[in-house]
């Protein structure tokens, strides 16, 4: 029983023991405004990462959710320029996102490319490319106040992107652990052979897996897009990074077939905690980056360990 | 037939171990003798591999002690028990398929000078131990070119490199068509004429008493018999093994079949018909096309091009998806890589084949599953245990049970006994018969010419991808089905 309390929540652990020990260390963690700032920074990579998630549960990985999310953020910020009302804006940047996500899928799939790691590879600098061919490499700022309310805007005291996250995360647990089309997508990653010759079919749920991570790409570029005013091409480098991160951070497994939506938006508060704290401690930027790869091999370390002591 | 009389070369007292709070072994005790083949058999779950991973060093015992050559030893790592000279052929070959033969032999201990390789001298040597066995394969090969009767022996020829004097093969034979196992035991018996020992793990005891000399029996992690072979015939072993409970294994023949409509008909490169509530084996070497025909039956692989009728209308299956549709099953030949989810739940597992509406219908699939588990008297801790923790014979049943959750009619069972226990081989062919009798068509593949003249109605001989004849169950014999599985004529 405690085994398995730990195995489920060990990523809830880490978080909770790194907010006490931030809070110790400085007066200005626990504040309302720096717990709301934290979610709303830390909003963007859980976005990512809920895609990130159903790609690395089929054993996959998606190295192109941040220049998705750079094409989209150029995409919607010309669009709305050109008078594009915000509704068609947002829908045409998150139409984007699905498409250029599922045409990975379909390299994936209908090339037999030997790995996903090739076709979004690809598709992490075509994307890219044409985010800065799109924009001529400069920001588009100024948008209208309607689109930015989804980066910036809040109901309350609670931003829009943190009612976001929230809502796809809800949405993706059921679709992940209720839906006959979520356990596909695990059994695929516990072992694909098998799940072919039980009648799953294998191609068009792993193209169906990288539309959605090309999808949540583009929401996160609206949330950003909204955030910084600006449709930037060089929205979200190291997006692709920080999201698989929080993935494994939380808890999931690089093999395939295990993984949470908890346990992932935990990883992507891990992140942002950290970042946040040693902003408050005045760590510079260089040694934030030193201390975020620590953490990540250190997190899945304590996750083998764990995994190997309760066998 | 046994060198050296009575020198011991090791010796296992008072072995215990168990994994997390289960008991997997009590107080064995084994004794090996210098140059003799001794086979271990037990029902899954028996403790063999265990013990023999205790002996290997790859785990660790509790309790007890190993005595080698009269000196006690603590093997904890393989590598240790390696240099004792204890080598472990496993199931999974340890070889990298890239890599040559020669290599392969010498992996992890090339002969060098000062860092630089004796190519010269491992191919020499590779090619020498090669001879020895009695093998003429061409040592510069890759692994991966040879077929897995040769990587067995690449693997033997590995451990002779390192002096092994004690060579322990978990269930050889299993992967192997008949003439490669009997090649095998050339082998086994040359390595006995060098005085090296050999432990033998099988299912099949009629090898056993061709090839072994003395057999021991493990049941429930207790250590049951060790005997001359000579002395103990197969019902003892399989009374030994399966304890007082009595196994009917018989009882499945009795009726004659009441045979039906066609259910499936296959023509073009090979042509076959099987009638609801018919069995019909599948016969052929290795390499002879058996999975491959079940596979493009199946909708996927290599396989022959071949039409497809289903209750008399031709259908188009490019996919499994599109044949388990149609009310085909296949239970596949290597159900680790192919059958199930290892890491997903034993319900996941059942339920996988039967997607019904978008959301799962938690409460329905866990009845249906509960008894159908209860139905194949699968042995688990619940539905929500990992299938890699059941035994091989549940394992199996779990496929089967996916397939009957999916309510499939025609049933292509490619080795379905492969690796698994007396009992619940016993009760697959019960179940295979049940089906048969409930109006289902079944192909069933196999290599053990055995098992198909116990539970076949008819036999399809198949070779080099063709059919080479049928038998009928009355006028089939182990020999007429090799005959044709040779190509000769009927």
């Amino acid at each position: 029983m405690s085994k398995r309390v730990l195995r489920r929540f060990g990523p809830l652990f880490g978080l909770v023991a790194l907010c006490a020990v931030l809070t110790a260390l400085s007066d200005h963690f626990l504040t309302l405004d720096n717990v709301i700032n934290v979610c709303r920074q830390s909003a963007v990579n859980a976005l990512l990462a809920l895609g990130q998630l159903t790609v690395i549960v089929t054993a996959g990985i998606d190295l192109s959710v941040g220049s998705i999310l750079g094409f989209s953020c150029v995409l919607s910020a010309l669009l709305l320029k050109a008078g594009v009302p915000v509704p068609v804006a947002i829908a045409a940047a998150l139409a984007s996102g699905a498409a250029l996500g599922s045409i990975n899928g379909i390299l994936l799939t209908k090339l037999r490319l030997p790995h996903p790691f090739i076709p979004t590879l690809g598709m992490m600098n075509v994307a890219r490319g044409l985010a800065l061919v799109m924009s001529g490499g400069f920001p588009i700022s100024e948008l209208p106040s309607g689109f930015r309310d989804f980066g910036a805007g809040s109901i309350g005291w609670v931003p829009a992107p943190v009612i976001l996250v929230v809502l796809l995360g809800v949405v993706f647990h059921i679709f992940l652990t209720r839906t006959t089309v979520g356990r596909d997508i695990y059994s695929i990653g516990g072992n694909q052979h098998a799940a072919l010759l039980s009648g799953v079919p294998v191609d068009a749920r792993l193209i169906l897996v990288y539309a959605i991570s090309g999808f949540t790409a583009a929401v996160g570029a609206i949330v950003l897009a909204g955030r910084m005013n600006s449709g930037f091409p060089l929205a979200g480098v190291g997006g692709e990074l920080d999201s698989i991160a929080a993935v494994i951070i939380g808890g999931a497994s690089f093999f395939g077939g295990v993984g949470t939506v908890g346990g992932t938006l935990v990883g992507a508060l891990i992140m942002g905690v950290l970042r946040n704290g040693l902003n408050l401690l005045n760590v510079s930027s260089y040694w934030q980056t030193v201390v975020i790869g620590i953490v990540i091999v250190v997190a899945v370390w304590v996750d083998v360990v764990r995994q190997r002591a309760s066998r | 037939m046994i060198a050296n009389g009575s020198s011991i070369l090791l010796e296992l007292r008072g072995i215990s171990k168990s994994f997390s709070g289960v008991q997997v072994l009590d107080a064995v005790d084994l004794e090996i003798r210098a140059g003799e083949v001794h086979a271990l058999v037990g029902e899954n779950g028996a403790g063999k591999s265990t013990l023999m991973n205790i002996a290997s060093g790859v785990v660790s015992a509790d309790a007890g002690e190993i005595i080698w050559l009269g000196r006690p030893v603590r093997p904890a790592r393989p590598r240790d028990a390696q240099e004792l000279g204890i080598a472990f052929v496993h199931q999974e070959l340890a070889l990298v398929p890239q890599l040559s033969a020669a290599e392969n032999i010498f992996l992890g201990r090339h002969p060098s000078d000062a860092g630089w390789v004796r190519w010269r001298e491992i191919r020499d040597r590779a090619r020498e131990l090669l001879g020895e066995l009695g093998c003429d394969l061409d040592e510069r090969l890759p692994v991966a070119a040879l077929s897995l009767a040769e990587q067995q022996l690449v693997e033997i020829a590995r451990a002779l490199a390192f002096q092994a004097r004690l060579i322990i093969m978990d269930e050889p034979t299993a992967p192997l068509a008949a003439h490669d196992a009997e090649n095998l035991f050339r082998t086994i018996g040359r390595l006995r004429d060098r005085g090296v020992s050999v432990i033998f793990i099988s299912h099949r005891l009629k090898e056993i008493a061709r090839i072994a000399d003395r057999v021991t029996v493990l049941r429930d992690g207790r250590h049951v018999l060790t005997a001359d072979v000579g002395a103990v015939d197969e019902d003892g072993l399989v009374r030994a093994m399966a304890g007082n409970e009595l196994l009917k294994f018989e009882a499945t023949l009795a009726a004659p079949p009441t045979l039906g409509a066609e259910a499936i008909r296959v023509e073009g490169e090979v042509a076959l018909s099987v009638r609801r509530g018919e069995v019909v084996g599948l016969a052929g070497l290795a390499g002879a096309g058996r999975t491959e025909l079940l596979e493009a039956i199946f909708g996927f692989g290599s396989g022959p091009r071949i039409r497809l009728f289903v209750d008399g209308r031709a259908v188009t299956v490019r996919t499994p998806r599109d044949a388990i549709r149609k009310g085909l099953a296949l239970v596949p030949d290597d159900r680790k890589l192919k059958g199930l989810v290892l890491g997903a739940s034993l319900g996941t597992n059942i339920a996988l084949a039967t997607p019904r509406g978008l959301f799962i219908r938690a409460r329905e699939e866990a009845a249906a599953a509960e008894r159908l588990v209860g139905e194949l008297r699968i042995k688990a801790a619940g539905l929500d245990q990992p299938v890699k923790y059941l035994s091989g014979g549940n394992q199996q049943k779990a496929v089967l049970a996916k397939w009957l959750y999916a309510e499939a009619s025609v049933f292509l069972l490619d080795e379905p006994t492969r690796g698994i226990d007396v009992r619940s081989k016993a009760e697959i062919y019960e179940l295979v018969r049940a089906l048969a009798a409930r109006g289902a068509a079944v192909i069933i593949a196999s290599s053990e010419t055995e098992e198909l003249l116990r539970v076949a109605d008819r036999i399809v001989v198949l070779h080099r991808r063709r059919i080479a004849g049928e038998l009928d169950r009355a006028a089939a014999t182990e020999e007429s089905i090799l005959q044709l599985a040779m190509g000769g004529e009927k």
